[in-house]
């Protein structure tokens, strides 16, 4: 299709020379449409004015993302695992309770099942020229379960009470270094700035439904969250009990168009199979998360449907950098070579996960430089970078790992694979507690071990996983790597506003992490969601959150 | 007999107040702590010392349990760290539910395992004895997760007859929980079944082959009379203290059963407790079993007391 200059013109009227850089790169072809519609959402583009500029740029109209609404009324069943402690959104760190939380609480954007960026209580958002202050414009109208409209004084205390130090805030790790207690400030009742410690370029995604933490409760919340469950969602709290379940039902004051379901139920479960036989028993529609190997019987039965979003959880492989054998970074990267990523994810995964190449950035991220060669299985390279090594006859080294999910098998693949190469790999497979330990250096297994796997759930960028893991002053630096280019690469794509400056800074990063190694990614698996047949409009996220004001069941 | 149920009745106190003092010890073996276990590995150290500081875990240990123990002993079982809610409607709620499971699960299977015993014994070494010596091993060796399992395969996957999920809704009549219970107390009864009826057999095979027996039948004493008056009232004596241990088991060794049912026994609230270091409320669960136990061991003995006057005098001499 042609481009239409005049209109482009037009629409380009206004906007600022970030987001006109961004059409520029639509227009020159340097950006895909996918990465144009996902970093302009990041900008505070709206989807539509998104939509008008692909088609002025001769791409067509965007797909539509919304699903035939089904028919309204009745109840939707949910079957979801048990909160694993008192619902707050303040301290609140498990699926289970998350999910329930996020029924009746909403966010100020929501990082869609395609990573786009949504609004939801905020309208529109923009960073200044630097990206150190962000300006978010609050919907009008938007009332609490409670009573009340929704303002900025709302969103001041909803996030200022996450970002302080004394509030047992479980997002205090995301905002640390980033926004500080006292600096998001108030403009007007409907406009709220977040003056950070730093340039950010993808701070909207830290109030997003990406950081499921930071719900919009009202300004004068003071605790006991059980008792009140306000919010300004489409469902309102019917009943909680806890470990047991909880119902919600429709919100007919709700700023947006009403849910569907009169009712939805969620029923809590301390396992996964109880939950495919309820399924399969018909006691309940959906079950909201579904590790592949559990539901290996559901995946192709024709009575189920799965709905399979690509997310980049993952699980980590870290290797110590700073003793033992894989001191040697060609050690390292032997033990990487050894991996049939192939297998792992057509074998292991069901074909339900994206191959990784040793770094965080997954093919679904826009900013990953998809140039940078794929690492795969080359069993002869890996023997030369051992004997290259001076370790020709191998040696004997102990993987800890947590029993969770996949990865007690993925642990004796690896075993048997970097036997090929004189690697006698001896399993420690722990309770996820005792893994875990107090998760500080000296008192954690995980980040004490020479050689561990780590569960890391999704995140919509790749900025945590950037810092922590890998940063030489990071929290969760299991890896004990430290590498000063690396340090400052990590903190200019933080810092970078623009996709194709951080388009550029990722592929140096990929690059230096094949390099080094010190933790192989293996794969990225889909998160999968389970309904029975004829139930549709289910929005699952890979945080765990679960959608239903559109869902219905014939 | 009242001297031998009152020293029975303080070792027993003795004995819970170990188990407490156990309990709380072991607790702080496990790894990691209550602020970490609710905010979880990723969380931020400051937020998680400000969380204990809260909950008041960071207190000396001495002190933590001297609060603790005072505190039960007044009647008040705590505040849960997870739940941030009193514990004793925890307690009470999940106690009852697993009384309720045992309860149906022992009027099950006592009455049918005695009997299978007693005709087992009765019909020694003939096919029907080998059925149910059989029969009742091979079901009680096998795991409560295969069983229930199957079960729920067949029962409520396929034929759709029984509710997978044991939790009854809400204000459900007496014949309601009891359509709930039948499919998680079936996998118990299994387990039990074996047990019992092997009991109840060799107690029978020692009684009939006794000198008593042997007069009993030589005085001409109708068949029935020997059976009844003699031979079962001798023979059940080690099959009661297989039962009153099995009480203890019921009511607290279900958390498979309980997750696989989702049923919100005292099992699973201890076990849920002792991964998220909820002191308060594993004090609390395990306590109210050790309770139960101990109650449950003491009827026995009372029981085996008055079916045995040896042990009596034994014991008070």
């Amino acid at each position: 299709m042609s481009k239409n200059y005049r209109i482009l013109d037009l629409l380009r009227r206004g906007r600022t020379p970030l987001e006109n850089h961004l059409i520029d790169g639509l227009v020159d072809g340097r950006l895909s449409r996918r990465e144009f519609v996902r970093h302009g959402s990041l900008l505070g583009l709206s989807l539509p004015l998104l939509g008008r500029i692909g088609m002025a740029a001769g791409f067509g109209a965007t797909p539509s993302l919304a699903r035939a609404a089904g028919a309204a009324g009745g109840t939707i069943r949910v079957g979801s695992s048990v909160p694993a402690a008192a619902i707050d959104p303040v301290t609140i760190a498990d699926a289970g309770g998350l999910l329930v939380m996020q029924q009746v609480a909403e966010f100020l954007c929501v990082d869609g099942p395609d990573l786009v960026l949504k609004p939801a209580l905020a309208e529109s958002w923009k960073p200044n020229a630097d990206g150190t202050v962000w300006t978010f414009t609050l919907r009008k109208g938007v009332k609490f379960h409670s009573g009340g409209e929704m303002k900025a004084e709302d969103v001041v205390a909803s996030i200022d009470r996450l970002a302080d130090p004394a509030n047992s805030s479980n997002a205090l790790s995301v905002f640390s270094g980033i926004l500080q207690k006292g600096n998001t400030k108030k403009v007007d009742d409907y406009t709220v700035e977040f003056h950070l410690d730093a340039p950010n370029g993808n701070f909207p995604y830290m109030v997003s439904s990406d950081n499921y933490n930071a719900v919009i409760i009202p300004a004068s919340y003071k605790g006991d969250y059980e008792k009140s469950f306000d919010g300004t969602g489409p469902f309102k709290l019917e009943k909680y009990t806890p470990k047991v379940g909880a119902s919600f039902v429709r919100n007919d004051d709700y700023w947006g168009d009403k849910a569907l379901p009169d009712r939805t139920e969620f029923t809590f479960f301390t396992d996964i199979q109880p939950q495919i036989l309820a399924l399969q028993g018909g006691q309940i529609d959906i079950i909201n998360q579904m590790p592949v190997l559990a539901g290996v019987a559901l995946l192709n039965d024709p009575n189920f449907e799965i709905i399979s979003l690509k997310s980049v959880a993952h699980q980590q492989l870290h290797m110590h950098c700073d003793e033992g054998p894989t001191k040697d970074a060609r050690v390292r990267r032997a033990i990487a070579l050894c991996l049939d990523r192939e297998k792992l994810a057509a074998g292991l995964m069901k074909g339900r996960a994206a191959l990784g190449n040793d770094s965080p950035f997954a093919a679904v991220y826009p900013s990953t430089d998809t140039s940078v060669p794929q690492r795969k299985q080359d069993i002869a390279q890996a023997k030369q970078l051992m004997e290259a090594a001076g370790l020709a006859q191998g040696f004997k080294m102990t993987l800890t790992t947590e029993r969770y999910l996949e990865i007690p098998e993925y642990a004796q693949l690896i075993q048997n694979w970097v036997k090929e190469i004189g690697i006698e790999l001896e399993l420690n497979i722990l309770d996820q507690g005792a893994y875990y330990g107090d998760a500080v250096f000296g008192k954690s297994n995980w980040l004490d071990s020479a050689m561990g796997i780590t569960d890391y759930g999704h995140r919509g960028v790749p900025n945590v996983y950037l810092a922590a893991p890998l940063k030489s002053d990071g929290t969760w630096n299991a890896a004990h790597f430290k590498n000063k280019d690396y340090d400052q690469m990590a903190a200019s794509y933080i810092a970078a506003l623009d996709l194709e400056a951080q388009k550029a800074t990722a592929g140096k990063i990929q690059k230096l992490l094949l390099e080094e190694t010190p933790v192989v990614f293996g794969y990225f698996y889909d998160y999968l969601t389970a309904t029975a047949k004829g139930v549709t409009g289910v929005q699952p996220t890979a945080m765990s959150q679960l959608f239903l004001d559109k869902a219905s069941k014939a | 007999m009242l001297v031998f149920l009152v020293r029975r009745l303080a070792l027993s106190l003795v004995t819970l107040f170990l188990l407490s003092v156990m309990v709380f010890l072991g607790g702080q073996v496990l790894p990691g702590n209550v602020g970490r276990a609710i905010l979880g590995p990723f969380a931020d150290q400051r937020a998680v010392d400000a969380l204990n500081h809260s909950l008041g875990v960071d207190r000396p240990l001495l002190v933590q349990y001297g609060t603790w123990i005072w505190n039960f002993l007044h009647g008040d079982m705590g505040t849960s760290y997870i739940f941030r809610a009193p514990v004793a409607p925890f307690v009470i709620d999940a106690l009852g539910n697993s009384l309720k499971l045992a309860l149906i699960a022992f009027v099950l299977v006592v009455p049918i395992g005695i009997l299978g015993g007693v005709i087992a014994a009765l019909n020694l070494n003939r096919p029907l004895d080998r059925i149910i010596s059989l029969g009742g091993l091979s079901v009680t060796v096998l795991p409560e997760f295969v069983t229930g399992i199957i079960l729920i395969l067949i029962f409520g996957v396929w034929l759709r007859w029984l509710p997978i999920a044991a939790a009854w809704p809400k204000g459900a009549g007496f014949f309601t929980q009891i359509y709930y219970l039948i499919l998680p107390s079936l996998p118990l009864f299994l387990v039990l079944f074996g047990y019992i009826a092997r009991m109840a057999r060799s107690g029978m095979i020692e009684a009939l082959d006794s000198d008593y027996t042997r007069t009993a039948v030589l005085k001409g004493l109708p068949w029935r009379t020997v059976i009844w008056r003699h031979v079962l009232r001798n023979a059940l004596l080690p099959t009661i203290t297989v039962i009153a241990t099995q009480t203890g088991y019921l009511i607290g060794g279900l958390v498979v059963i309980e997750t696989l049912f989702r049923y919100q026994g005292i099992g699973s609230l201890i076990f849920t407790a002792a991964r998220g270091k909820d002191f308060p409320m594993l004090e609390a669960g395990i306590l109210t079993i050790g309770i139960v136990y101990a109650v449950a061991t003491l009827v026995a003995d009372f029981l085996y007391s008055v079916l045995n006057p040896r042990i009596r005098l034994g014991a008070e001499q």
